[in-house]
């Protein structure tokens, strides 16, 4: 039973994915005094990108045939290993966060690759900088995941988010605050939002990861824009599961819209942040990720330090 | 314990009135404060405040020695103006400064807390910031705001060692842990050692940091170059024997904890900083800082010996030095009135009795700095090296002292050169130009002369090897 | 909640280490300076100790709201400059601050079996310490070196109402003193400045 349970999480959060960036979307549309979009617009987007046609650039190689492919798929691997969103669709509990980290990472390497592959400069901009991020984002996610599997007793991160809803660290809450603040900055860094990239840019000097994308359309696009959301409704998923563990235990028809409350919560703070601050110099990327590192770093220590932990 | 304090508040209030009226009276002043001394002087040791301070001998040494200096810096005071271009205000604010200064000072000295003893030091450190500002131009500026920040770094450096020592003793003392005399009394039973040790690497380092070791020895000598000759004489005279009284205290204490990790730290600290001093003795080429490296070349050697087991000699060294350093620098005022980098010449073109004994008093006490005899300080090094050659003999490490105390003596050839190159300069070579030098800085510069060569009498003697 | 405290207490100090802009600077210290206070209060109502949540509540009051005001009034009137660049750059000071705080951990080990006071607490205090030294030393313009002599002052504290289970009042009202007169040479210093320029 809990496999059925299983199977229709992960399909809530695949429907789910474009409602929540079109949600992103209307909020900052409403605080600019603009009349916001359809919550409706992302699949309507899809929609129109899988009627369209496919035009791949003559120098391209092979890759930009098979990349689209090879970006969204680990990321619905992942899909699969997510902590859980009620407490009965729990299945799977032996991914941690090496793993995650891993499948993120041959995504975003599949995109560079995309990027570099049709031999457009703009490209190779995308290309460095998202590798000059991913950088620095990834030993911080691994600490900060790491950080909080301890204080949930427990390396698999599945399982972890259940003993957190059981016991909330309320002894560790240092550790536990820095963890959270680190993982909200990668949030922002790894799906592309401000202060690190543009996501709604059109001007090609400033785009991260549309600078990758450029030369991509139709079906592939389609399965790009839908690797993208998935990667933020992934980790919208781990940071609601992990670090506001309330609510597991309420029952598949209580859990799953509290889930999704808590979601559109995150998304809603992403909008805000979006609105209010300006994106970041290139450079000056490394300070705020800096900052997400060391407070890594910082919330590893003091587990041992200050909770009394092992 | 209050009579020590009236002395400074007079002088703050006297500067209430017209400043050049005013001025001939501080020396008096001055003087004021040898009678709670004199009154106290048989007595032994005397607590006042629940044994809060301590009057000791070697209190009360160092406060004789430090109201002498004292004493012949306002006596040179009164000439200030006519050396330098001050402002009224500025020679106003320069003695209530120096009021609070001492009030810090006498407070430090007399304390047998340590926590007490720091709040003394940090007074007397943050009123000697505004007496570099005196001197206006940004130079001065610069290097007031530089004192500012490595001074209160040190004095931060030496308050987080003494709650660090506090720690270590407090489960044996409880709320008594503060006190030095307690400390030394208890100090094998400290179950804590390491904990003490850090304490004291801390204190020591930020002491060290102070009085210009390594590595800020050209903070010092910088400093010293923007301010007046008097504060000079001041940082060198006074502000360091209250640092040194405070290092003496504290290393009693840590040579009963571990004496060998005290020795290896002390002179690895002291040897690394005649290295880099002695070097830059060599390159010097004016008065000011050639005098305060060679301060920091001193105090370096008073550390060694404390540390050594040569407390006579090092108590010794300390006098002489609190006397020769200040006088010299009350000296440089005349010395650098034909121009600051002219060192050639400048003892030459005095004039009269006056510039005649000025210049005999001036090379006598070049020559007694670098250890000539009849100076104390000769005897002080004498005293010193030998008592750490014992040191050496005694320990297992024999070929490794007597390197360092040969690499020691090295150094102090460097700076020996140095000093009578100076001196055959400053007599010899250069131009004649007419020098002219004021009564009262004469006083003071005899009255310090005569103090030193006081030193070498045999009641004192005695006096000081009781103290060790 | 006093462990959270004293975390609340680096992070901020070491967030203040990677800031670019000085009014920020002094939004950090003032929050290092509360969540100071707030654990000195609770650590004072843990051991009964009446003087420490005195000290605690002054060392809100005075270092968490008043003196931040003092300096953003100081840099306004003597125009400070208020973009303040590092000089150690960014990849080297992610590698620098997590070493200094293992350092200091490694430095406290063989004082773990401390009585009446909490190690990692003192290991904590002397990493603030560090910390602070560099944020003096990692800037050449005025005002962040005088934040971090404030925050060598916060440390201090620290440590004195970790280590020992309670500080004599003296020396407290020492530091306090301290502080006190710092300010006032600082304001003198930064007149004659005014003076001088204009």
């Amino acid at each position: 039973m809990s496999f059925v349970y299983y199977l229709f999480s992960i399909l809530f959060l695949v429907l789910i994915s474009p409602l929540v960036l079109s949600f992103i979307k209307s909020v900052k549309m409403f605080l600019l005094y603009k009349k916001p979009a359809s919550l409706l617009q992302g699949y309507r987007n899809f929609a129109k990108l899988l009627q369209k046609e496919c035009i791949i650039s003559k120098e391209s190689s092979a890759i930009t045939k098979i990349a689209p492919f090879l970006v969204l798929s680990p990321l619905v691997l992942t899909l699969f290993f997510l902590p859980p969103i009620a407490k009965e669709s729990y299945y799977i509990g032996f991914v941690d966060a090496f793993t995650i980290t891993g499948l993120m990472s041959l995504s975003t390497f599949f995109l560079m690759l995309l990027g570099l592959d049709s031999g457009n400069s703009f490209g190779g901009i995308g290309s460095s900088r998202e590798a000059f991020i991913s950088a620095l984002v990834e030993p911080a996610m691994i600490l900060t995941i790491f950080s909080i599997s301890l204080m949930a007793n427990n390396l698999g991160i599945a399982k972890a988010a259940i003993n957190l809803n059981a016991h909330f660290p309320i002894n560790h809450m240092a550790s536990f605050t820095f963890a959270l603040i680190s993982f909200f900055i990668l949030l922002l860094a790894e799906t592309g939002r401000i202060p690190v990239d543009n996501p709604e840019t059109h001007l090609e000097l400033t785009m991260v990861h549309e600078a990758m994308i450029l030369d991509i359309s139709g079906f592939n696009l389609a399965l790009i824009e839908m690797a993208s959301s998935l990667k933020f409704i992934i980790f919208a998923s781990i940071f609601v599961s992990l670090f506001m563990p309330f609510g597991l235990g309420f029952g598949a028809v209580f859990a799953v819209p509290l889930f999704f409350v808590k979601v559109l919560l995150v998304a809603l703070v992403v909008a805000l942040i979006e609105t209010n601050i300006a994106k970041l110099r290139l450079f000056k990327v490394p300070n705020l990720l800096g900052i997400a590192i060391v407070f890594a770093f910082l919330s590893l220590i003091s587990f041992y330090v200050l909770g009394g932990g092992r | 314990m209050v009579e020590f304090i009236v002395p400074p508040i007079l002088i703050y209030l006297a500067t209430f009135f017209k400043i050049e009226k005013v001025k001939i009276i501080m020396p008096f002043l001055a003087i004021l404060m040898f009678i709670p001394v004199a009154h106290t002087f048989f007595k032994g040791d005397i607590s006042y405040f629940d044994s809060l301070f301590l009057l000791d001998d070697l209190g009360r040494y160092v406060l004789i020695a430090s109201i002498i200096v004292s004493l012949s810096i306002t006596l040179a005071l009164i000439s200030l103006d006519k050396h330098v271009k001050l402002s009224q205000k500025a020679y106003k604010n320069f003695y209530r400064f120096f009021a609070i200064f001492w009030v810090g000072l006498t407070i430090s000295i007399l304390s047998n807390s340590m926590g007490v003893y720091w709040i003394g030091l940090e007074t007397a450190t943050l009123s000697t910031v505004y007496m570099i500002k005196t001197n206006s131009g940004s130079f001065a500026h610069k290097e007031a705001w530089n004192y500012m920040i490595v001074g209160t770094i040190a004095i931060s450096l030496i308050l987080f060692g003494i709650i660090l020592i506090y720690a270590s003793a407090k489960p044996l003392l409880d709320e008594d842990a503060m006190k030095f005399s307690l400390l030394l009394a208890n100090a094998k039973e400290i179950k804590n050692g390491y904990l003490f040790e850090l304490g004291f690497a801390f204190v020591a380092v930020g002491m060290f940091v102070k009085m210009g070791f390594f590595p800020m020895n050209l903070w010092l000598a910088n400093i010293e170059r923007a301010s007046f000759y008097p504060v000079a004489a001041l940082f060198s005279g006074v502000l360091e024997s209250a640092i040194i009284i405070g290092f003496f205290r504290f290393a009693l204490i840590a040579k009963e904890i571990d004496y060998p990790h005290l020795i290896g730290f002390g002179f690895v600290y002291t040897i690394l900083t005649l290295f880099i001093v002695s070097f830059l003795i060599y390159r010097v080429k004016d008065f000011m800082r050639l005098f305060s490296l060679s301060g920091v070349e001193h105090m370096a050697i008073m550390a060694l010996f404390w540390i050594s087991g040569a407390h006579f000699a090092a108590l010794l060294h300390f006098g002489a030095h609190a006397f020769i350093k200040p006088a010299l620098f009350i000296s440089t005022g005349v010395l650098e009135s034909g121009g600051k980098y002219h060192i050639a010449g400048s003892l030459r073109g005095y004039k009269g009795l006056a510039g005649k004994s000025f210049v005999f008093i001036v090379s006598s006490l070049i020559l007694a700095i670098v250890s000539l005899p009849p100076s104390p300080m000769f005897f002080s090094e004498l005293y010193g090296f030998g008592g750490m050659i014992d040191l050496a003999k005694r320990s297992n490490h024999l070929l490794l002292m007597l390197t360092g105390i040969a690499f020691i003596l090295l150094f102090l050839s460097i700076i020996f050169y140095k000093f009578i190159e100076v001196y055959q300069s400053s007599k010899y070579d250069g131009v004649k130009k007419e020098k002219k030098v004021y009564v009262s800085e004469l006083i003071s510069l005899a009255l310090l002369a005569v103090a030193s060569l006081g030193l070498l009498l045999p009641p004192v003697f005695r006096f000081l090897n009781a103290i060790g | 909640m006093i462990d959270f405290f004293i975390g609340l207490f680096l992070a901020n100090l070491i967030v203040s280490l990677f800031t670019t802009r000085l009014y920020r600077l002094i939004l950090w210290y003032s929050l290092n300076s509360l969540s100071l206070g707030v654990a000195a209060l609770l650590v004072g109502k843990e051991l009964n100790d009446m003087p420490m949540m005195i000290i605690g509540g002054v060392t809100i009051a005075l270092k968490g709201i008043a003196l931040p005001y003092i300096l953003k009034m100081l840099s306004i009137r003597f125009k400070l400059e208020r973009i303040i660049t590092p000089n150690i750059k960014v990849p080297y000071s992610i590698i620098l601050v997590p070493a200094v705080v293992v350092f200091t951990f490694y430095l406290t080990e063989p004082i773990i079996h401390m009585v009446g006071g909490n190690q990692n607490y003192v290991a904590l205090s002397i990493a603030a310490m560090f910390l602070s030294l560099i944020l003096m030393l990692e800037h050449k313009n005025i005002a962040p070196k005088i934040i971090g002599f404030l925050s060598i002052e916060n440390a201090l504290f620290l440590l004195g109402i970790s280590a020992t289970g309670g500080m004599p009042m003296l020396i407290e009202l020492g530091i306090f003193f301290d502080l006190l007169m710092a300010v006032v040479v600082i304001n003198l210093l930064f007149k004659k400045e005014e003076v001088q320029n204009g």
